[in-house]
């Protein structure tokens, strides 16, 4: 686990991983010796909420990154900030991004011991080919729809709408 | 970052700091209490939050020499011990008027 979550770091900016990365770590660390006499489902949901929580993190800081500005996203649902709500699509987009990252990260894994063995060729074989491509696609898929759901939720498509306004009202 | 309300997770980091200083996993552990175990924040969430904070200039690092890299206190300055009790006072009259309306519908 704390392979992927040092893996998952490296979706942050540069400059905030050289500022917070040790502190994040050693917390994670803390906090996941502090669990190792709990529940299994404890033990789930703070990977699920830490994995969650990277990622969340590592958007936040790239918008903020490329927008030179801090974005008010609201931390869970009783942000009472009008200004902006993440919509729920985001969690779907965040969990595909997420199996995106888990796929590379294990593919490379097996590129990695295939160079390390000296044996076989390093291509996929012509299901996981067809498999990959698939998954890939679908995934693609989804994440168009939800980029195009999460703007329909923004309300981006009634701008026309405000633009012509003035003429409809004549 | 002077925009009123403040988010449950930051307001509760907030208020852990407002009592001593603390690194990262103690401000963790502190909200986790705080709250009766509702709240439960991420490392993402938190570092998102405290780094907010520090630019917005309502926390400080504390710098010790003994204290290692990976586990740096923070604490609230003036500035943010201020907006706090802001944020306090404006939650106080917020109660206050609820508290107004509610017993109003019971009657």
């Amino acid at each position: 686990m704390l392979r992927l979550y040092r893996g998952l770091l490296y979706l942050y900016p540069s400059l905030y991983r050289r500022e917070y990365a040790d502190e994040m770590i050693s917390v994670f660390r803390d906090a996941h010796d502090d669990l190792s006499a709990a529940r299994v489902t404890d033990r789930i949901s703070f990977r699920i909420r830490e994995i969650l929580g990277l990622l969340a993190g590592a958007l936040r800081e790239r918008v903020r990154f490329v927008s030179g500005r801090s974005p008010l996203i609201a931390f869970r649902r009783f942000d009472m900030r009008p200004e902006f709500r993440f919509p729920r699509s985001t969690v779907f987009l965040m969990s595909i991004i997420f199996a995106g990252v888990i796929l590379a990260m294990e593919k490379a894994n097996l590129i990695q011991v295939k160079y390390a063995a000296g044996v076989g060729s390093i291509w996929p074989s012509l299901p996981w080919f067809l498999g990959f491509t698939l998954l890939f696609t679908w995934a693609a898929a989804l994440v168009v729809w939800g980029i195009l759901f999460a703007l329909g939720r923004t309300g981006t498509h009634r701008l026309e709408n405000i633009e012509s306004s003035p003429s409809s009202a004549e | 970052m002077e925009s009123f309300p403040l988010s449950e997770p930051v307001l509760l980091v907030l208020l852990s700091l407002a009592e001593q200083p603390r690194h990262g996993y103690s401000i963790l552990k502190d909200v986790e209490r705080m709250s009766g175990g509702r709240v439960k924040l991420s490392t993402g969430t938190l570092y998102g939050a405290l780094r907010r904070l520090l630019e917005e200039a309502w926390i400080e690092r504390v710098e010790e020499d003994e204290s290692p890299r990976d586990r740096r206190p923070y604490r609230l300055t003036s500035r943010g011990r201020r907006n706090l009790q802001l944020e306090v006072e404006r939650m106080k009259q917020l109660t206050k008027l609820a508290a107004l309306r509610v017993a109003r519908k019971e009657v």
